[in-house]
């Protein structure tokens, strides 16, 4: 396809919906949709691989472990807690 | 004889079902056990809210306490892990609120339209393409919880619980007490607004 006979409205339209593309949200008969329109349309099919990567190396990011002494602190303010329901 | 009431509402039976149940019914030394189970998973998610170490401590404490506090009323109608979210939330909306004042910027779907791009681009850039395990380095890491933390609050919130933490769109609804719609729509534009940055740290590498 080429440029001029790109329908822009319907790239916007798509535009707004790949997340939930990629989330496996919608109906079969938009998504069939998507996929025919992306095979044909370069730059939402780069568009959707962009943000599929995003999302995977969203997915990566470390998780930092909990400082050394925090456990202790925590375990500390924990007990100070008042223990009786009637307290609660 | 009384009537059943409650009794046949549906209870949720997840891995901390007997737990929670065994501190509601007095065994309060048990208490520990949930926070052991949950520090760390709790810290990871205050830091992402609060980007600020001893504020993530203060936060994660502060929500054990409400957790403590409020757990007598936990009905068992939601997975416990959900309903701690949902205490850890909104201590940290209340945490960020008591601290210093960022303005809360809304981002529009039209700053991220593709046509707004210098020119459509005619192939899938390389770092969408390449294995993963070959992409992923420690600074391309670091590249992105940093844009993870621009993010205005109420983007990071869903795409940390959704992306993140992995919590489904209607969970992450519950805990946020948002429709489903609108965890859809600020999960999107998270993901853009990503999206955006990591092609400006690969373009300009
Ligand atoms: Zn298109």
């Amino acid at each position: 396809m080429n440029k001029d006979e790109h329908d822009h409205k319907h790239c916007l339209e798509l535009f707004e919906k790949l997340s939930e593309y990629l989330d496996n949200e919608l109906d079969e008969v938009t998504c069939q949709g998507i996929e025919k329109h992306v095979k044909e349309c370069v730059p939402c099919f780069v568009c959707l691989q962009t943000l599929k990567r995003t999302i995977d190396l969203c997915k990566q990011t470390e998780n930092r472990s909990v400082p050394k002494d925090f456990s202790e602190k925590l375990k500390e303010a924990i007990q100070n807690m008042p223990k009786s329901p009637s307290a609660r | 004889m009384t009537a059943p009431k409650r009794t046949n509402r549906k209870q949720i039976k997840d891995k901390d079902f007997e737990l929670v149940r065994a501190i509601n019914s007095g065994q309060f030394d048990r208490f520990p056990d949930l926070v052991k189970r949950y520090e760390q998973k709790l810290y990871n998610f205050s830091f992402r809210m609060c980007r600020d170490a001893a504020d993530a401590e203060d936060t994660v404490q502060e929500t054990f306490l409400n957790v403590f506090r409020y757990l007598k009323d936990f009905r068992y109608e939601t997975k416990f892990k959900n309903w701690l979210y949902r205490v850890a939330a909104s201590t940290c909306i209340k945490k960020r609120r008591k601290s210093k004042f960022a303005p809360q910027r809304e981002l529009s779907l039209d700053e991220f339209y593709p046509q707004n791009e210098a020119e459509d681009p005619q192939q899938v850039p390389e770092w969408a393409q390449m294995p993963l395990d070959k992409l992923l380095s420690n600074e391309l890491l670091d590249k992105i919880n940093e844009a993870i933390f621009t993010l205005p609050e109420k983007y990071r919130l869903v795409i940390v619980l959704r992306d993140i933490e992995g919590f489904s769109t209607a969970e992450t609804a519950q805990i946020l007490n948002l429709s489903d719609a609108n965890v859809k729509v600020r999960l999107h534009r998270a993901r853009l607004y990503l999206r955006d940055r990591l092609k400006g740290y690969f373009e300009n590498e």
